[in-house]
């Protein structure tokens, strides 16, 4: 091929998305970015000015309770907890439904139903599954577990882990989708062939289906992190706004905190920027260990 | 011998079938609650009973729903905007994944990484400067600004979905088209796009999802009830201590099901025989 | 080269197909002097009113179109910030009277004083025109929005009047047949996420949240008896449930599992929809300090965005008149039970008889204007954490109080530097 078709194919092809992001992104972060640095807060919302790094130094310093690194520790669990349980659940049951069985269509449309509900209300519902004395959580576990109920939503640690089942019962399904997709991606033949050869499930699986479906899947973890990181919803619906004693939040929920209850937009920008930075430069090691943007062949 | 197989082989099935129907009760168990609260009369969120139907259960919701509410009207407004937000998230992704998988080109690295640049930044901290933004633009109060965002949201994840399916697929298809007579264009949608189909049904599957449920963007830009997506309708019955929670829980429920039909439509190719018969490994 | 004409073909034809579906879409409307919009936070019930009485203003002056759009509360602030902000949003803001703060502070609100009459305003009761650094910036059309006893008459006979009494009353219809510590029905409940619902304690123990100039005034002996007070109902008395939330607190009392809860003039349609025979009792006097439990009161009503152009002021004014006029009130108290804000309509028969209104205007009278100023969100912020950890035993009241104040101080600090 030519190289200047391949140019404009090239060009054709990946300009669009591009466009749109452009247009999309670009404005925004550049105006937060400038926000980053001014002192734009209740009392200065139109007649904001540059003040440097103040905001930067306050994220880092301030004594907020709890403080940042703690709360980054948090997020940092937050999300590598739930991102491993979606995707070792998504695969689970993409590989039990990639399988010849009867019933086959039914289960999987049951199990996409929690990515299908609208959120805000099947969150509450948790919470109230989650309730001490009525929620049929303690119920399962005190009348069919013989141990003693749980005060899910008073303490910090039963508040954040009970935020975290929430959001692995939402998050899976859309992890079983990708690994059923990318699981048609492997030819029969491979299993046929490593069979004969004696190679036995876990076999199959480690040097099969795992590398094959790698090239679908990494793209999907390192988005699913992104994505579950910047997370507010289950958070803020579950634990009621970091309940209790604000001690459920994760980064994200303090940015929201700080722009929409106290008008700190200043602030809010500059913790946006740290966020954004630890992201990019956690996603840039992960990419480098798993050779996201290499291809596979 | 074969006896003996064939039990493992039961065994095994009926292992596979417990762990599935108990991962679906886990599943389904939530969205039964929802259902339990749009059949409860005076808008109780939570109850102190288990049952699932209710005492003094009642249809009314649904009813009052669709005869009082304009619930048709969101669901049209929303399905054209999911509608559009599907078909460009899947068109320009199917191609921009192709040149990325397909060919080496200066800034393509960066190019993929800046697509998940685009996915860091807390959205909620988008949403003045996109506005002040689209009100430049003259795109408030329209559909035109929503589906470009939510296709500008959806796009990065499913660019590198097709990049990544696009490279378990060999170049060997192309090579054997291209000596065929097939250009790189018709190589492209003629051979290589058809057996990519499970990854275009994630990709739509995403675009629709994404554009279907959105709520923070669509509050801001559509100030006009007329306009309005489900996600805003749904919400209009959140009121600040007198929720409607019967109404709430009956949208719900029925939001959920053209995702489902959705999703039954397209499994056929998520998981089609297409399987890359063709390629030999 | 064909196969680049094709590809190039193919693109623009979608590009081009794409924006044209879109732009047919886009209804871009122009400025236009005869439209009015208002965003406002109203519940259904209210939202209803409002709309038959815009349609019957509509008829009225045929060439003024108004349309109402409703937000929820928090959304509504930050929606309306960030639309004025870049020089838009709607003509009017509906809403609690505490949003006038920030929005003065921001400068995205009119002042009102010199576009209405003084006689106008003079007709209103002085609780609903909120007023902030000298200027008025709302005009109420309902005030209340005030927590008080609801009670359910099959259970109560006869409201308490006293500490003391609720106590007694509590314990006598807290029921716990089986002995498990979980009684099947409580005495009191009410939501302990909020630190709104326990402001009345905090004033009936003689305390309040800030002083005249907005500093916090929570670290002190008044607070930490009424933090003491609730914790004794929870773990002393044993009539309020261990943990408890709105819809929690709700649900009890809808399901006849509590005999009272402390609700807002919000809840009482709900209670009535789900069968409940209810009572209205102005909340209980502590004996302490002799001082009647007093909730916050506040009105909600108008604000005008300051991106308003001169030319259109005297229309929305005309609208503004129409929906704060009598006979607009008084369908609105006579529908949801709200209290209107016209003074002459006090004396009307429907207020005047009605056991419910009665019992909620003397819970009014009996309350405390809540503060408009911005600094409330911040001791809200920093009443949280220690009222929840209070009732979550992971706090002495005494330490509570203290965390509170010096909280407060901080996030107040955070907010204005």
């Amino acid at each position: 091929m030519k190289k200047v078709y391949k140019n404009i194919f090239i060009a054709a092809f990946i300009g669009p998305t591009f466009l749109v992001l452009l247009a999309v992104v670009f404005y925004p972060f550049l105006y937060n970015l400038v926000i980053s640095f001014s002192n734009m807060n209740l009392r200065h919302i139109k007649d904001w000015q540059i003040i440097g790094l103040t905001q930067y130094i306050k994220v880092f310093t301030d004594p907020t309770e709890p403080n940042f690194y703690a709360v980054f520790l948090k997020t940092v669990i937050w999300t590598f907890v739930n991102v491993f349980f979606h995707v070792v659940i998504g695969v689970f049951l993409a590989l039990l439904l990639n399988q010849q069985i009867r019933g086959k269509s039914i289960y999987r449309t049951l199990l996409i139903l929690p990515w299908a509900i609208p959120q805000y209300i099947v969150a509450l519902t948790w919470r109230g599954m989650f309730n001490y004395e009525y929620g049929s959580i303690n119920l399962v576990i005190t009348k069919y577990l013989s141990l003693p109920a749980i005060e899910w939503l008073k303490s910090p640690t039963e508040a954040f882990i009970a935020c975290i089942l929430t959001n692995v019962w939402l998050g899976f399904p859309f992890m079983m989708v990708v690994a059923l997709g990318a699981l048609q991606s492997i030819p029969h033949e491979l299993y046929e062939a490593a069979e004969i050869d004696g190679a036995n499930w876990l076999h199959r699986l480690r040097h099969i289906t795992i590398p094959l479906i790698k090239p679908v899947m990494i793209p999907a973890i390192t988005l699913g992190i992104v994505w579950t990181f910047n997370n507010l919803n289950i958070i803020w619906l579950v634990s009621n706004g970091g309940e209790p004693s604000d001690q459920t939040h994760i980064l994200i929920s303090f940015v929201y905190k700080a722009a929409f209850n106290l008008y700190r937009y200043g602030y809010a920008a500059a913790l946006s920027m740290v966020i954004f930075i630890i992201l990019l430069f956690f996603s840039l090691f992960f990419m480098k260990k798993t050779r996201a943007t290499e291809s596979a062949y | 011998m074969n006896k003996k197989l064939n039990t493992k082989k039961l065994i095994l099935k009926l292992i596979t079938h417990l762990t599935l129907i108990i991962f679906t009760i886990i599943a389904v168990y939530p969205v039964l609650q929802v259902v339990t609260i749009s059949l409860r009369p005076a808008d109780r969120l939570l109850s102190t009973s288990l049952e699932i139907i209710p005492e003094n259960a009642t249809l009314k919701s649904y009813i009052e729903l669709f005869t009082n509410r304009p619930f048709l009207l969101w669901v049209t407004n929303s399905a054209f905007v999911a509608f559009v937000v599907t078909l460009t998230g899947v068109v320009f992704a199917s191609m921009a994944g192709y040149a990325f998988s397909r060919f080496n080109f200066i800034g393509k690295k960066i190019g993929l990484l800046s697509l998940l640049v685009t996915q860091m930044f807390p959205a909620t901290m988008l949403l003045l400067p996109l506005y002040i933004m689209l009100i430049y633009l003259g795109l408030i109060n329209s559909y035109l600004g929503i589906i470009i965002i939510y296709t500008a949201t959806a796009l990065p994840f499913c660019v590198w979905t097709m990049k990544g399916y696009y490279d378990t697929i060999p170049y060997s298809l192309e090579e054997a088209a291209k000596i065929d007579g097939c250009n790189q264009f018709q190589a492209f949608y003629k051979i290589i796009l058809p057996l990519a189909a499970p990854a275009l049904v994630i990709t739509g599957l995403f675009s629709f999802m994404a554009a279907w449920s959105e709520y923070i963007v669509a509050a801001q830009v559509l100030q006009d009830t007329q306009l309005w997506t489900l996600p805003l309708g749904l919400k209009s019955f959140e009121a600040n201590m007198t929720t409607e929670w019967g109404l709430y829980g009956a949208a719900s429920f029925i939001v959920m099901i053209p995702v489902v039909i959705l999703f039954l439509v397209l499994s056929r190719w998520l998981v089609s025989g297409l399987t890359l018969g063709s390629v030999k490994g | 080269m064909p196969g680049g004409i094709d590809l190039m073909k193919i693109t623009l034809t979608y590009l081009i197909g794409f924006i044209t579906i879109l732009n047919l879409t886009s209804c871009r409307k122009q400025e236009d002097l005869s439209r009015i919009v208002i965003w406002h936070q109203m519940r259904v019930d209210e939202r209803e009113i409002l709309e038959a009485q815009l349609q019957r203003y509509m008829h009225l002056n045929p060439d003024v179109k108004v349309e109402a759009l409703y937000k929820e509360t928090e959304e509504l602030r930050s929606g309306f910030i960030i639309a004025a902000i870049a020089g838009q949003g709607p003509d009017l803001v509906y809403g609690p009277s505490d949003q006038v703060g920030p929005f003065q502070v921001m400068d995205i609100i009119l002042p009102l004083d010199t576009l209405f009459e003084k006689e106008f305003l003079g007709r209103f009761n002085p609780k609903a025109l909120v007023y902030y650094k000298g200027h008025l910036y709302q005009i109420g059309d309902k005030l209340g929005n005030h927590l008080t006893l609801v009670y359910n008459k099959s259970i109560v006979k006869t409201p308490p009047q006293t500490d003391i009494e609720l106590i007694e009353l509590g314990q006598k219809i807290t029921v716990d047949e089986n002995r498990d510590g979980k009684p099947e029905r409580y005495g009191l409940v009410w939501n302990y996420t909020e630190p709104f619902f326990f402001i009345p304690f905090l004033s009936g123990f003689g305390g309040w949240v800030m002083d005249e100039e907005g500093n916090p005034t929570l670290d002190t002996p008044a607070n930490v008896d009424a933090l003491n007070f609730i914790k004794d109902l929870r773990d002393k008395y044993k009539i309020v449930p261990g943990e408890a939330d709105y819809n929690i607190a709700d649900v009890l009392f809808k399901d006849g599992k509590a005999g009272m809860i402390i609700n807002g003039d919000w809840s009482w349609a709900g209670y009535k929809k789900a069968g409940i025979d209810i009572g209205i009792a102005p909340l209980p006097k502590i004996t302490k300090t002799g001082l009647w439990c007093a909730p916050m009161v506040s009105s909600k009503g108008y604000s005008i965005n300051s991106n308003v152009k001169k030319e259109k002021l005297p229309r929305i004014i005309d609208l503004l008149k129409f929906l704060l006029a009598p006979e607009q009130q008084l369908e609105v108290t006579k529908k949801v039970n709200t209290m209107p804000t016209l003074i002459e309509l006090y004396e009307d028969p429907f207020i005047k008889n009605d056991e419910i209104m009665v019992n909620s205007q003397l819970q009014i009278e009996r309350g405390k204007p809540m503060p408009v100023v911005p600094e409330l969100r911040a001791i809200w912020d920093a009443m949280r954490p220690s009222y929840q950890a209070v009732l979550g035993g992971a706090k002495s009241p005494a330490q509570a109080a203290k965390d509170m104040q010096q909280l407060a101080l901080r996030k107040i600090k955070e907010m204005n530097e």
